[in-house]
């Protein structure tokens, strides 16, 4: 997919922690949980390029080993969440009848709601002793991706449904396609292909949810680095050592005001636009020596 | 001769997109007077509506878009002016009716209120008077029973009503000129021949000139004084109806011509096509566009683009930009 014309600047940020999260081993300076009782919130140095906390562990380090927790989880709820959403979704607007109405309901209970507000219910049951088999990391995951997938498949439904009364799939219904061909071949990629749009900008908002659930101390244990955790731990030194709040508030905040500007991009990249610009004006320059070509031929003829 | 209503000269339009650049209209040059219908004929993609409305700014966003040359209405050149300009220009100058008129009605309206819009915003009328001159718009188009029909939405009406209300709806703001543009495409055959009998009467009455843009060479027959042949953006040949459908001289409009089904004559020799497809236009090149698929081409036409020039058959309308043709026919030039 390209991105049409929207400055790639905007969009650093999320390629950025996409990077950052992937090569996060190569670029931490220290281990994240390290501490250093001689170098307790300190200023940016040499050694310690953004500073140190209240344990005197490496802020750099933590920045990094923090886009790497969010991005793993991000990747692993919003995977789940898609297919959940779109195979309940799709089930829903294919079927139809009683079993659509039964989805619908438990779709529209859980969009009653708000996703975080599930979440936080969810690591309440979680945190049962039913459940000690699993990390708390893992708890947040499966909390986050049952309360994330209805706005998937109530999309996917309404696609599925109104692709559904296309005179092509009458069409494809006559030639004789089973009702898995129909599915795969003429209605999923217009599933995906507005669920994929919506998921790129959802994923800004994932990471907010995954470092509340750890600013509310529901989400990843410490001392695993995670922004929301490092806002928490900060927060008492805010007075005195501003930095420890906003340096992981910054990253929070351009990576989610980045996503929404990607799902932004990948809409629009559906709406043509017309060339403009230097681009235009080479087109252009190409013509008119066409013309100019034409002129001479047809003057010397 | 009367002034005319909309001349367009010389003029060549590119649309540019990311990957490819068309020259959509190549140096055309056609005019039409009061009370004149001028038919635009030629295949899909041969430049006739961007020809026709590409000046009124009527062409789809999404692509850059580059006018030459003058397009004068009303004393005015449409292709110097802002889009704000032609928007004041358009209803009371010129009335568009669109192929499809399911569409270019708005579903969520009532039909009379979509047409009393356009009565007050170019008339000025008030909201009372305007719902009146809405009635007695369809009541012209011959739309039965038109105080009830005020009130249906567009999905209640058939087609062919429909492109009556499409018809009420270009006339609202009394233009001078009508375009049609395939108006009869979308409609059956019965109820074409009423749509085009209808613009027709319209155009008595009025006075209008009327634009019709078509493939259909039955409606041309019917409606046109005047023809356009139209290929690969640039003009063919030109003259009155009977001129170019009775005594075409251009190969393609014989090519044209020869491919329509004639279902009158006995022995049936079936349609002949014309070998080849039409040349994509994202090149400018030399010589005549049709030389390829032409069965007379000769070198030279290669080389030099044919302009038009008066067949020589007494009518000093009909022209072709066809050299070969013309110098066989023994006709002087130069």
């Amino acid at each position: 997919m390209k991105l049409g014309r929207l400055p790639w600047a905007i969009l650093s940020p999320a390629i950025t922690f996409v990077l950052i999260g992937i090569f996060a081993p190569l670029l931490m300076t220290h281990d994240t949980a390290q501490q250093d009782y001689g170098a307790l919130l300190q200023g940016p140095s040499a050694s310690h390029w953004l500073g140190t906390d209240y344990l005197g562990r490496d802020m750099w380090s933590r920045i990094i080993g923090g886009a790497r927790t969010s991005l793993v989880a991000m990747v692993f709820v919003l995977a789940a969440a898609l297919v959940i959403g779109v195979v309940i979704g799709s089930l829903a607007g294919y079927i139809g009848g009683i079993t659509e109405m039964a989805l619908i309901s438990v779709i529209d209970i859980m969009l009653a709601l708000p996703s975080l507000v599930i979440a936080l219910a969810l690591m309440g049951v979680f945190s049962g002793e039913n459940f000690t088999w699993m990390s708390d990391y893992w708890k947040m995951i499966l909390a986050l991706t049952l309360a994330w997938w209805a706005n998937y498949a109530r999309m996917s439904r309404a696609v599925v449904v109104s692709e559904l009364q296309q005179p092509y799939i009458e069409a494809a219904r006559v030639m004789g396609a089973s009702h898995i061909w129909i599915f795969v071949r003429h209605i999923l990629p217009h599933v995906l292909g507005l669920v994929v749009v919506y998921a790129s900008a959802d994923a800004g908002a994932l990471v907010l949810a995954i470092a509340t659930l750890s600013f509310l101390g529901l989400g990843v244990a410490p001392p695993v680095p995670e922004w929301g955790q490092m806002l928490v731990d900060g927060m008492s030194y805010i007075e005195e050592y501003p930095s420890l709040v906003i340096i992981p508030g910054l990253a929070l905040t351009a990576v989610v005001v980045s996503f929404n500007l990607l799902g932004e991009a990948f809409a629009l990249q559906k709406v043509p636009k017309a060339i403009r610009g230097s681009l235009l004006r080479r087109k252009k320059a190409e013509r008119a020596a066409e013309d100019e070509a034409r002129r001479r031929v047809e003057a010397g003829a | 001769m009367t002034t005319p209503v909309y001349a367009v000269e010389n003029l060549i339009i590119d649309l540019y997109t990311p990957t490819v650049s068309v020259r959509a209209v190549d140096g055309a040059s056609f005019e039409i007077h009061p009370g004149e219908t001028l038919a635009i004929v030629g295949e899909s993609g041969s430049g006739k509506t961007v020809m026709t409305l590409g000046p009124l700014g009527l062409l789809p966003e999404g692509v850059a878009i580059d006018m030459r040359g003058t397009a004068r209405a009303d004393g005015r050149d449409l292709v110097a002016m802002s889009q704000s300009e032609l928007s004041a220009m358009r209803g009371g100058e010129f009335g568009v009716i669109f192929q499809d008129p399911m569409s270019a009605l708005n579903p969520m309206l009532k039909i009379g209120p979509q047409l009393a819009e356009q009565a007050r915003r170019h008339a000025g009328l008030s909201a009372a008077d305007a719902r009146k001159e809405a009635v007695s718009l369809l009541a012209r188009t011959g739309i039965p029973d038109p105080a009830d029909r005020y009130d249906r939405y567009p999905h209640e009406l058939s087609g062919g009503m429909l492109q009556r209300a499409m018809i009420a709806l270009a006339l609202a703001a009394k233009p001078r000129v009508l375009i049609a543009d395939e108006p009869t495409t979308a409609l059956d055959a019965t109820v074409q021949a009423q749509i085009l009998a209808l613009i027709r009467q319209i155009q008595k009455e009025d006075g209008i000139a009327v634009v019709l843009i078509t493939h259909d060479i039955g409606a041309v027959s019917v409606l046109a004084d005047r023809v356009i042949v139209l290929y690969a953006g640039q003009i063919a040949e030109e003259g009155s109806a009977i001129d170019v459908l009775t005594r075409p001289v251009h190969p393609y409009t014989k090519g044209l011509l020869a491919s329509v089904p004639d279902f009158r004559s006995e022995i049936s020799s079936g349609t002949r096509e014309i070998p080849g497809l039409p040349p994509n236009q994202t090149k400018v090149e030399p010589g005549c566009r049709f030389a390829e698929r032409c069965s007379i081409a000769q070198p030279s036409c290669l080389a030099r683009r044919p302009t038009l020039l008066p067949v020589g058959d007494g009518s000093v309308l009909h022209r072709a930009a066809c050299p070969v043709v013309l110098n066989a026919q023994g006709v002087a030039h130069q």
